[in-house]
């Protein structure tokens, strides 16, 4: 594996789920939970007679960002599509529950001090949701994250770290959107329906799901960063990724708050605005979109590199 | 295909499921106390309020009846992105009802489960389906958290993405029986076995043990995903009533944590169907209480 300081100029895209969960937080301070030679995997692929992975393909631990502790859920696409189920599912759940209990004993032994060493929890996705070997488990660990979300709200910031070869759908598709912010870089993609499903139940002259520009333009990043589903679309190094990370650890709770698209009625309100005008525009095309929030050539940008599509971009104006 | 032949179904029944659960003729569509939805927006989802044993109660369900205009993917109780929206609107409006209410006034919410997903659509996933049905499961942790006992009756189809939409954020969840053609899985054994490229014989035969991915009600329950099977649907009522109270004590009593997902883990871990989850997360916790200090001092 990479030393830290090969991670920073490193690919993000390229790199498996350890070199990520080693490169967004600051040098030499990550400890892995679970590390594969305890040998937490998977009793129920065992007994379907399936390969298993010592992490079951998720890697998590704690390191910092600055002073604050950042706890780390990173998922390994190249373990059956980096799917949950109920071993990384509790995994995941265990490693929310711990920022929790981290945030409970800064405000304990240095009360004063909490904006300053606020915990958050970072969670780098790379999955199709649910383990269909053990879907049940993976189901019902999707609901305890959501509900691990919930009890972060206002305490523990929760950022979606999107930028891997798998993307992020299924149910997790919703956890990403759940988070209080999202960072992508421009190969990152976040869904909830697979785009082969959406061209079995629409038709291929609707949504075709072999044309990649078109999956790109209705899941990938500058599309959710147009709409505002992404808060900061960086460049493709661990190190753009981890200094993102590390402004984020330092914002208010109140700026964090501010970048939530859904987890209000207010919030509700204005993504039903988003929904109303998608429904009377009935595009055919993410860029019929993209033209109505102000892009007037909306086919350049998919071609533009991430620093001149920021220069040039028109976004939603949120209310 | 005997789910669809079975006479005695409830799916794609959700509206008289209501009229069946709430106290007769009680039910008052679109309305949430003082709030009003506009009654032709989001035609798949069933929202508003009722009276149950006597005390309002918030009711969501989904029309399998209904097809969604604007949105064509959303038709046989597919929850779309206006649904979404919509039901996460009446549990905002529900929270906002009994604010200043004491914990043992805020009111139930009732979730009637018959759904097959969310909208498979590229409109969907433009404008982000994600969202809608994040939204709403954000909505129902909150309720649940701020004091108001929400139970989820699956009275059909509760598949994979959708039953987490609308169901598994719930308090204590209770479903028909399998007798009643009820479906709870992510995906049927047949598909499973074709993704999978596991042989069916052998995964039947392996479900029979092991509940973790086989599709069913009974198998839910051992996971600890279904609190309680209902026998018959003159049943639906006095069991709904019985988990309401059941949950407002267990709130009262400041036991929340036996309760929602989380009350699920502990269900699953006492009904042997899932053990290794609690296991993991005690030794997560012994990890970092070993190093705690170093990035709790920092």
């Amino acid at each position: 594996m990479k030393k830290w300081s090969e991670l920073k100029d490193s690919s993000f895209f390229d790199a498996s789920a350890r070199e990520r969960a080693v490169g967004l937080v600051d040098k030499g301070t990550f400890t892995e939970f679970l590390h594969p030679l305890d040998r937490y995997c998977s009793p129920h692929l065992v007994v379907l007679g399936q390969a298993v992975e010592f992490d079951d393909g998720m890697v998590c631990g704690v390191g910092l960002l600055g002073r604050h502790p950042a706890f780390i859920i990173s998922m390994e696409g190249r373990f059956i599509g980096g799917a949950i189920g109920e071993v990384n599912g509790a995994k995941m759940v265990g490693a929310i529950r711990l920022a929790l209990t981290a945030a409970k004993e800064i405000k304990a032994k240095y009360p004063g001090e909490y904006e300053a060493k606020r915990p958050l929890v970072v969670i780098s996705f790379e999955t199709g949701g649910v383990r269909l070997h053990e879907s049940n488990a993976g189901l019902l660990a999707h609901a305890e994250v959501m509900d691990a979300f919930q009890d972060c709200r206002h305490i523990v910031p929760v950022v979606s770290v999107v930028g891997s070869k798998v993307g992020c759908f299924g149910g997790m598709g919703f956890v990403a959107a759940a988070a209080d912010v999202i960072v992508m870089n421009e190969q990152g993609r976040i869904g909830l329906t697979g785009p082969e499903v959406i061209e079995q139940e629409m038709g291929k002259e609707e949504f075709d799901a072999s044309n990649k520009a078109l999956v790109y333009r209705t899941t990938g990043a500058k599309h959710k960063y147009i709409i505002q589903d992404c808060n900061y679309l960086v460049e493709d190094t661990i190190g753009d990724f981890h200094k993102v990370l590390g402004e984020i650890a330092g914002k208010s709770m109140e700026e964090i708050e501010k970048m939530r698209r859904i987890g209000s009625i207010d919030l509700v309100r204005e993504q039903q605005e988003l929904v109303k005008l998608v429904g009377d525009m009935q595009p055919k095309d993410s860029m019929d979109v993209w033209k109505h929030f102000g892009n007037e050539n909306p086919a350049a940008l998919p071609e533009l590199s991430t620093a001149e599509f920021l220069k040039t971009v028109k976004r939603r104006a949120r209310s | 295909m005997d789910d669809f032949e079975n006479e005695n179904t409830m799916i794609g029944r959700g509206r008289e499921a209501v009229e069946q659960i709430v106290d007769p003729g009680s039910f008052k569509e679109n309305v949430i106390n003082d709030y009003n939805f506009e009654a032709d927006c989001a035609p798949g989802s069933v929202v508003g309020t009722a009276v149950l044993d006597g005390k309002p109660v918030t009711i969501i369900a989904s029309d399998a009846e209904a097809f969604n205009d604007r949105f064509p993917v959303v038709f046989g109780g597919v929850i779309g992105l206006e649904e979404g929206y919509k039901m996460a609107t009446a549990v905002y409006k529900t929270i906002e009802a009994d604010k200043d209410k004491p914990l043992a006034e805020k009111r139930a919410i009732i979730l009637i489960v018959d759904t097959p997903g969310n909208g498979p659509g590229k409109l969907e996933e433009i404008a982000g389906m994600n969202k809608a049905t994040g939204s709403y499961q954000l909505a129902l942790a909150e309720a649940r958290k701020t004091g108001h006992p929400i139970v989820a009756c699956v009275i059909g189809r509760a598949i994979s993405g959708a039953f987490l939409c609308h169901g598994l954020q719930a308090d204590h969840i209770v479903a028909l029986s399998q007798e009643f053609g009820t479906m709870i899985h992510v995906m049927p054994l047949t598909s499973i076995s074709r993704i999978t490229k596991l042989n069916i014989e052998i995964l039947e035969e392996l479900a029979k043990e092991n509940p973790v991915f086989a599709a069913g009600v009974g198998f839910f329950y051992k996971l600890g995903g279904v609190q309680e099977i209902i026998e018959k649907i003159e049943d639906m009522r006095s069991v709904i009533i019985k988990h309401v109270n059941e949950v407002a004590r267990l709130k009262a009593e400041g036991k929340g944590e036996l309760l929602g997902p989380w009350g699920r883990g502990i269900l699953g871990n006492e009904r042997g169907g899932r053990v290794d989850r609690v296991k993991v997360m005690d030794k997560m916790k012994e990890e970092f209480a070993a190093v705690a200090g170093k990035y709790i001092g920092a």
